[in-house]
């Protein structure tokens, strides 16, 4: 057989495969191959017309289009009373949904309402008071004014799904619903989605308000914290009196999902569609309990050090440095009882079995990939491990184990086309971003569930995941700075995460490629977790 | 993420406790649809689930509805041998669960029974609830008369119960049946145990108290599940022009574009048969193809996307057309793209199998071989005469083929990228064993969850496919999967309900059209045979045309009867009888660029690391899990036999093809008809 003979002067190693970018087997092969990309052979005189193929493979990769997602057209419509969780779980999908590339936007009639009377106090010099008077169902002229724009918001959503957008939400309340649903259905392909935020914990309620009333909102700005938290409570009661649940009797056919206590019980009736499912899968997955999660590179590598991507190489000696150090960082710097082991139990005490549910995956409170140089890393971690196939770090097909000089001394046009747009830039043989993207989706969905959490992982495994908590947009991603040898605590807030970050004084080298001719680089966010207003600032 | 999880020691892998899952409704609910599809998922999942069904049970015990006592399904007053009968089937299905928790180390029961009044289901909850079992209450409601109607025809009368029955008779008793239960039946209302409501099968869902990951699992699943009638078809993808590469990601060979056309007429043609059969208009239906991201796969589907462009309603024979936007239907960017270009090409362009010989011989003078110009070389690639291709294309055929017409969308679904070989990446068996003798000898020891360096492992593998599960539950066109073997296999071994170790010996060849259709008590599946071109593995003998090929999948061929081909695996790993054959083949060797025998052997010691890896592994006696854990995809496994082999092989296809011609696709049918029904008591019994 062929492969008992001895190879001869192209033998390639099994370190140099014969389908690399670093071998000249692989431009041979495209040179060679050319016809395949020519069109299909049809015999002349046939019915069948002309049809190109899609395009055949050379080079070291190509740019791949952003999936269609144009049929999913969603909006979603909030209901809750204030103070119920209903900007948190927005926000959350939000960021959600657009890391998946879906376009989304959050309408709020709130913000409606405070822009439309800020431009009227610029006019007329008026100030209109947005105290709990105004929100009193027994004032009907701000009633009324009221209603005009959750209409008028409504329209503009509308507009804005017609224009291209894929998800809304919006604040909605009572059996207004019934309204939005008539105006919705008379856009075809566009569905309307009732999300129902319900609180049965005053705790959680508290800290709510305690919230909205310390953030700053505009509409307190004014106030002392005490008279603001008295007028929220006041507007939540006006918001009580005429409070309707969403009713199965009288709202039939309505799509809808109720959350209580975020993710305690979900009801959920015609949910149909992927994105719906996927959406009500997300809700039922959310916890609020506070937790931290940590992000750490592997320890620096041998591959590192060359300069070379991907491989599987053992730690360099810093990287071993960085490994035994590791331990004492998390728990000197990191919290009192960083990473231990949950032990849920059946939901609420409601529930007549207190047994445990401990998924075997839960108890493993620090994730790495099944690469060496991440498992090398957590070594001398005190703490369960589960390695995850789907935290490796992106395949760099046919380019790994290169270094950046030799792909763009060999492959010059295709090295400039993935700095291009390196966010939809697939190796031959490997990965984009947005399949790492694709490919972490489950690994977001098991995250949200976990509370404490360390994760070892790679460059772009981290920026993909870091991108996901601090709503940053495809393009900035894969310019994400995740420098080796660094902690990374992210807090989960209401409405972002607080960041904070741990460098231990072991030397590394800087492994950032930022984007060649580009002025501005993004940078590490500024803590995200205030509440945002939306078109407050901006 | 889920996926076939660790195993541990015990055996359970959630420590979620054991639970039982009643099961309450009307009869003709789709609670067996139900209960099925969620044991389905769930021992994907790797935990030990069973479905213990009362109407199995009965039947069993009492032999069909003919011997039932007229007072059976009456809730009111009965004789006292009916009473025995009711209290000897619950007695007997409650053992079979105690013995499933407590002998078998089992984790999860779905007791499909009609559990209708309130006092009866709460008496076993409790229970069970006692003994430290966690109860949930799945209750199926359905408003909807038409869907308890077609359930009743398309299911119920064809049960075990009503076999040998005039349909409407049993129509008519069935109904009867559900009378009955009505006058006593208590939706679930109380709140005292976890339930899911589930209406209509799937509509709408209602939770009570559902907590736990395994749990909301369930209820993410019970989304997406349907039981519309629908067939599931999968295909490989064809042969590329390096097979043996996972990371050359190359376009389809000559062959490979050959194949891609053959699998279009097939497929539709097969499609529109079975559909027809139905009174249903294959026009009216769409049909979905997926993809995975790689290259042949993506490609394989093209022929579709022409078809559609060209005999749709909106294609385009005259330029005046060709400003309609057929390719808006077509799912990526990319195909959209492409399409358009096409549309708006004005000439067709000239039959260009030139180009084909040409890569052989190319590279052979890039290799300094280019001595070797042997006559055969130059019929390589796509026979100009292939009837086949012809046959299809030629003016007549064009009323066919707008008969046939489907509109189509194609989807590429990144996750569906085969098996990565890691380092293994292009080496034949003997070379991985070689270089990596302690991994081999692992791999050798658990095919299925031995991961090899940088590579995944089949686990890996399932992990990665658990959205396109869940997806594929969803969807409800009639969906062709154009895949790799690896993909094929674990989305096969999910649909049929095999043990994740059988995953690696499951056989998916290269031109054969394997057809799903789920369905109540199983799914029936069969196998047609459609192609014998080269890069079909052991397809030496004429098997070809004509001969429908089991699944090699059911009860029985899952445990080692040797139904499937020569060359194939049984899952104790022992070649099978016509692994000679494929040895004698794989001498001709396996190499893309190796055109004959001369070039191959002149080539062959350059390239060592690529070589014949389908022809080893047949001498070895390795089945398809050996060339797809080494190659990329154990498409790998597949063979180049030359020229001489292929135009032989034309020969013979168009030949048989031509004989009976129009019977072909009957013939096929005629044998497999009802031959791969998966039993309901291979189910039951494990």
């Amino acid at each position: 057989m062929a492969a008992t003979e001895q190879p001869a002067k192209l033998a390639p190693t099994p370190q140099q495969p014969f389908f690399s970018a670093g071998n000249p087997m692989l431009k041979r092969f495209d040179e060679t191959s050319a016809a395949s990309r020519k069109p299909t052979p049809v015999p002349v005189g046939s019915p069948v017309p002309a049809v190109t193929p899609p395009y055949g493979v050379s080079g070291i990769g190509n740019k791949v289009a952003k999936p269609d997602y144009s049929e999913a057209k969603i909006v979603l419509a909030m209901v809750g009373l204030p103070a119920r969780g209903k900007s948190y779980l927005s926000n959350k999908l939000m960021r959600y949904l657009k890391w998946l590339e879906y376009d989304v936007k959050v309408f709020n009639v709130g913000q409606l309402r405070r822009s439309r009377a800020r431009e009227k106090a610029k006019k007329s010099g008026i100030k209109e008071a947005h105290t709990s008077e105004y929100f009193s169902y027994n004032n009907e002229q701000a009633t009324k004014i009221r209603d005009q724009l959750a209409e008028d918001s409504l329209e503009m959503l509308i507009q804005w799904l017609k224009d291209g957008g894929n998800v809304d939400a919006t604040n909605s309340t009572v059996s207004r619903r019934q309204k939005i649903s008539a105006r919705v259905s008379r856009e075809p392909g566009i569905k309307v989605i009732f999300l129902e935020s319900i609180c049965t914990d005053q705790a959680i309620i508290d800290s709510n308000v305690a919230l909205k009333v310390s953030s700053g909102d505009p509409d307190y700005a004014h106030m002392s914290r005490e008279e603001a938290k008295t007028d929220f409570l006041r507007r939540i009661a006006e918001y009580e009196r005429v409070y309707e649940t969403i009713n199965d009797k009288i709202e039939t056919r309505s799509s809808y999902l109720k959350i209580t206590d975020v993710g305690r019980e979900v009801t959920l009736a015609h949910i149909h569609g992927y994105l719906q499912s996927r959406i009500a899968f997300y809700l039922m997955n959310l916890h609020i309990k506070p937790r931290s999660i940590f992000f750490s590179r592997h320890g620096e590598s041998q591959f590192n050090v060359e300069g070379k991507i991907g491989g599987d190489s053992p730690l360099s000696e810093r990287g071993m440095q960085y490994a035994n150090a590791l331990p004492a960082l998390i728990t000197d710097n990191i919290g009192d009882a960083p990473l231990t082991v949950r032990v849920p139990l059946l939901s609420s005490p409601l529930h007549r079995n207190s047994e445990m549910i401990v998924l075997y995956l839960f108890t493993r409170k620090v994730w790495t990939s099944t690469l060496q140089r991440t498992i090398q890393t957590a070594h001398y971690l005190p703490y369960p491990k589960l390695t995850w196939k789907s935290l490796d770090e992106l395949d760099a097909g046919v380019c790994d184990g290169m270094t950046y000089d030799e792909i763009e001394e060999k492959y010059p046009e295709d090295f400039e086309a993935r700095d291009d747009d390196k966010f939809n830039y697939r190796y031959r043989g490997g990965e984009s971003y947005r399949d790492v993207v694709v490919r972490l989706e489950p690994v977001i969905m098991e995250l949200e569930r976990q509370e404490n959490i360390l994760i070892v992982g790679h460059q772009a495994i981290l920026r993909c995941l870091y991108a996901y908590f601090h709503d940053l947009p495809p393009a900035d991603l894969p310019y994400i700075k995740i420098p080796l040898h660094t902690v990374i605590k992210l807090t989960p807030k209401a409405y972002g995460c607080d960041e904070e970050r741990y460098t231990l004084p072991i030397g590394a080298v800087d492994t950032h490629r930022p984007k060649p001719h580009m002025s501005k680089q993004p940078d590490r966010p500024a803590s995200t977790s205030g509440r945002e207003y939306y078109g407050e600032t901006k | 993420m889920a996926a076939p999880l660790y195993t541990t020691a015990s055996g359970l892998l959630f420590h979620a406790g054991k639970i039982l899952v009643l099961t309450v409704g009307l009869p003709a609910r789709g609670k067996t649809h139900v209960s099925r599809a969620l044991e389905r998922y769930l021992r994907w999942l790797g935990v030990r689930t069973l479905v213990v069904s009362l109407g199995d049970y009965r039947r069993k015990i009492l032999g069909s509805a003919q011997q039932i006592p007229s007072d059976y399904f009456t809730l009111g007053e009965k004789s006292e041998k009916t009473k025995r009968f009711r209290a000897s089937v619950s007695e007997g299905c409650e053992r079979q669960i105690w013995r499933f928790f407590e002998e078998q180390n089992g984790q999860v029961v779905i007791y499909d029974a009609n559990n209708g009044t309130r006092a009866a289901r709460q008496a076993l909850a409790g229970k069970f609830d006692k003994k430290g079992i966690h109860v949930i209450f799945l209750e199926s409601v359905c408003t909807n008369e038409e869907i308890i109607e077609a359930n009743i025809r398309s299911v119920k009368i064809s049960s075990p119960d009503y076999r040998g029955w005039d349909p409407e008779r049993a129509v008519e008793d069935y109904y009867r049946r559900i009378r009955d239960h009505e006058k006593y039946y208590e939706p679930v209302t109380e709140t005292n145990w976890p339930f899911i409501r589930i209406f209509n099968v799937g509509e709408k869902i209602e939770v009570n108290e559902i907590k736990g990951y395994l749990q909301s699992r369930i209820i993410f699943f019970l989304m997406n599940i349907h039981n519309k009638f629908r067939t599931i078809y999968f295909a490989r993808s064809g042969q590329s022009l390096i097979e043996h590469s996972y990371k050359a990601d190359s376009d389809l060979s000559p062959a490979g574009w050959e194949y891609a056309h053959r699998l279009k007429d097939f497929v539709l043609e097969r499609r529109a048969k079975a559909l027809e059969a139905r009174s249903m208009n294959p026009a009216e239906r769409k049909l979905v193809i997926w993809t995975s991201a790689r290259r042949r796969a993506h490609h394989t589907a093209w022929p579709f996307v022409t078809h559609a462009a060209t005999y749709g309603p909106s294609a385009a024979p005259t330029p005046s057309l060709m400003h309609s936007n057929p390719a808006s239907r077509l799912a990526t960017p990319l195909l959209a793209a492409v399409a358009n270009a096409a549309l708006s090409a004005q000439q067709p362009p000239p039959l260009n199998l030139p180009e084909a010989e040409t890569i052989e011989k190319a590279l052979q003078r890039k290799l300094g071989k280019d001595g070797a110009t042997s006559p055969q070389q130059k019929t390589i690639g796509l026979p100009p005469a292939s009837p086949n291709l012809l046959s299809v294309q030629a003016p007549g055929e064009a009323s066919t083929q707008k008969r046939l017409f489907s509109s189509v969308k194609v989807i590429e679904k990144q996750q569906m990228s085969e098996i990565n070989p890691g380092v293994w990446d292009g080496l034949s068996p003997e070379r991985a064993q070689a270089l990596y003798p302690e991994e081999w000898a692992r791999f050798l020891r658990d095919p299925y969850a031995f991961r090899a360096p940088r590579a995944e492992s089949y686990h890996d593998l399932c992990v990665r496919l658990e959205p396109i599960l869940i997806e594929l539950e969803r969807e409800q066109e009639d969906l062709l999967i154009i895949g790799h073997a690896s993909v094929i296999r674990c989305l096969l071994a999910y649909l049929i309900g095999l043990p994740a170790s059988e995953i690696p010996a499951i056989e998916v060849a290269r031109g054969d059209l394997l057809e799903v259709r789920p369905a109540s008590y199983g799914v029936h599946s069969s196998a047609y045979h459609f192609w014998d071109g080269p890069g079909r593995r052991g397809s030496s003998s004429g098997g070809g045309s004509g001969v429908a090929k089991g699944l090699g999948l059911g009860p029985d061929t899952g445990r080692g009867k040797s139904k499937s081909r020569a060359g194939s695996l049984d899952p104790t790993g022992k070649a099978r009888e016509g692994s000679k054959q494929h040895a004698a083949n794989a001498k001709a060797g396996s190499e893309w660029w190796a055109a004959s025998e001369t070039a191959k052997a002149a080539n062959a010691s350059d390239r060592p690391d690529i070589a014949s890896v389908g022809g080893t592994e047949g001498a070895g006696g390795f089945g398809g899990a050996f060339g797809e854990a080494i190659a990329s995809d154990g498409e790998s496994d597949d063979e180049y036999r030359g020229p001489v082999n292929i135009e032989q092989e034309n020969a013979e296809d168009g030949g048989s093809e031509s004989d009976g011609s129009a019977n072909f696709y009957e013939n096929v049918a005629e044998d497999t008809r009802g031959k791969r029904k998966i039993d309901v008591e291979y189910f039951a019994g494990l």
